[in-house]
């Protein structure tokens, strides 16, 4: 995952290649070393706009044939406008070190129905860079908050003519969040239950800012209004609200109440039938499990919501890049 | 975002590197500066060889924290808990120590060896005052970030002992760091000290 711009050498004026999150660099003409400075000491990168009109409306129209959206959106559903932005991002490496030590607990019960409590000690090392992304200006309704694709050719070339987001948020908010954040995840990966001893450092690594180009797409379905963000990289949709269907919702409330209804039921009978009272209560619980799904489903697919809104109710792709990206390999090779 | 090309804060000439070194030595002056917001001209040391060293030679870059330390209580599970405590000279809890942490780019179980085997056993090498054309490892770590995984090589001492370590309460200050370049030479099976 890098991302290369191009620049020119200012000893002899070679092309040179520089990676997100790099200082020093050589010159494969004339030999010099090189220093990369950004503004403030961060870096930033724009990628270029990779997509055109005709293929973010090609991405829009496949993404309402997907999920449970309206059928006849394809048909019913009326582009409005089509227009590229460019959002800025923070990009943050953070490299944590340290051990973690403690003990889990495993219980063992024996014939007599005696229980008895095993408790395994165990140090966990931690060596990893974690490596995290975050908007750097308030996303309004466009549901991206977190960059998905961190791989591509940067330019400047379209900064002119994309309306360009300015960065809100400041850097040592986001140096300070990627520093919490890798610990708590660092945890998490250390997986020890109970904690007696912990000595983690977070270590900043790198941060850079990202000018992202996003495309909007707004459309009307009936006299309804809606929008999707489309990758102005890669071409994928990023987020969008679109309308349900009717049939799916009335579909998932009959078939759901019917398949609960007779969980609970059969559950209850055989639980008294054999004797087994846990038998009925777990087939209430399933029961009352499927009946709670699928009165969400019904309550909420009037409309179907992707991307990093706050009210955010059915898919969760950014899930994963809230999580820190870890970089497995032996911590200290990127 | 700019690039500029770098020259030697003493002699203003420019250093010329076929690798990536954080580390900017002038071959003019002999000179050596760090960048990390300002310019900083470091103090640094070079290893002589032994003479019977092998001939395909190059120098790895260290920093060594000149660190104070103290064991207040620990606890191990299935184990004793002795090298740091075996590490101190003349005082009943506490001392002062070299911790050697590998300034180049490297994985995880060599940086763990030649950091817990360098602090367990100092090396002692002669210095000389340059590098005599051999082969300099270029270094990928700053000042800062060494001087913070001090800790994790102190208790990564403790926690590659025999036994489970479940409580270790020390305190350590690290006074100053210094870049060392360590002969060592290419063998079948690796790197291997020089000195």
């Amino acid at each position: 995952m890098s991302i290369s711009v191009g620049l020119n050498c200012p000893a002899c004026g070679g092309a040179i290649q520089i990676s997100e999150g790099e200082n020093v660099l050589n010159c494969n003409y004339c030999g010099s070393l090189l220093w990369a400075e950004g503004d403030a000491g961060v870096m930033t990168v724009a990628f270029r706009n990779a997509q055109g009109r005709d293929s973010v409306l090609r991405a829009t129209e496949e993404w309402w044939r997907k999920g449970f959206k309206a059928r006849d959106l394809r048909t019913k559903g009326k582009l409005l406008e089509c227009y590229p932005i460019y959002l800025p991002f923070w990009s943050t490496t953070t490299r944590v070190a340290g051990w973690i030590c403690g003990y889990e607990e495993r219980h063992h019960t024996d014939r007599n129905g005696n229980t008895r409590t095993e408790r395994i000690p165990k140090e966990e090392m931690v060596l990893h860079d974690y490596r995290y992304t975050n908007i750097a200006c308030d996303p309004g309704d466009l549901g991206v908050k977190f960059l998905r694709n961190v791989s591509g050719e940067a330019s400047f070339a379209d900064f002119e003519s994309i309306p360009t987001f300015e960065s809100t948020t400041s850097k040592d908010d986001m140096v300070e969040m990627s520093k919490q954040n890798a610990l708590s995840d660092a945890r998490s990966d250390a997986n020890v239950p109970h904690i007696t001893f912990e000595k983690v450092t977070a270590i900043p690594k790198q941060i850079s800012q990202i000018f992202y180009p996003v495309w909007v797409v707004r459309y009307s379905y009936g006299e309804r209004m809606y929008m999707a963000t489309v990758d102005g990289v890669t071409g994928k949709v990023l987020s969008g609200r679109a309308p349900g269907d009717a049939l799916y919702q009335s579909l998932a409330m009959t078939g759901g109440t019917s398949v609960s209804g007779l969980i609970a039921a059969g559950s209850i009978a055989f639980g008294i039938g054999s004797g087994e009272g846990t038998i009925a209560i777990i087939g209430l619980v399933v029961g009352a499990a499927v009946l709670g799904f699928t009165y969400r489903f019904f309550r909420h697919g009037s409309e179907i919501i992707e991307g990093d809104f706050d009210d955010k109710r059915s898919s969760d792709l950014g899930k994963e890049l809230r999580k820190g990206l870890k970089f497995n390999v032996g911590g200290f090779r990127i | 975002m700019k690039v500029i090309q770098i020259k030697c804060p003493r002699c203003q000439q420019p250093i010329y590197s076929k690798v990536k070194d954080r580390a900017f030595y002038c071959n003019h002056c002999r000179t050596m500066h760090i960048r990390n917001g300002g310019q900083e001209v470091i103090d640094f040391d070079i290893g002589e060889f032994n003479v019977n060293a092998p001939a395909d030679r190059l120098y790895m870059p260290f920093w060594r924290l000149f660190s104070a330390f103290s064991i207040n209580q620990s606890k191990v599970a299935g184990g004793t808990i002795h090298k740091l405590g075996r590490m101190i000279k003349g005082e009943a809890n506490g001392g002062n120590l070299f911790i050697y942490v590998p300034a180049w780019e490297t994985e995880v179980n060599e940086f763990k060896h030649w950091s817990v085997g360098l602090t367990e056993n100092q090396p002692m090498y002669s210095l000389r005052s340059d590098f005599n054309n051999v082969e300099r490892w270029p270094t990928t770590m700053s000042k800062e970030e060494a001087m913070q995984l001090a800790d994790f090589v102190i208790v990564t001492m403790e926690a590659e002992r025999p036994g489970v370590l479940q409580y270790l309460d020390y305190g350590l200050q690290v006074h100053d760091a210094r870049l060392v370049y360590l002969p060592f030479v290419r063998g079948p099976s690796g790197l291997a000290p020089g000195f």
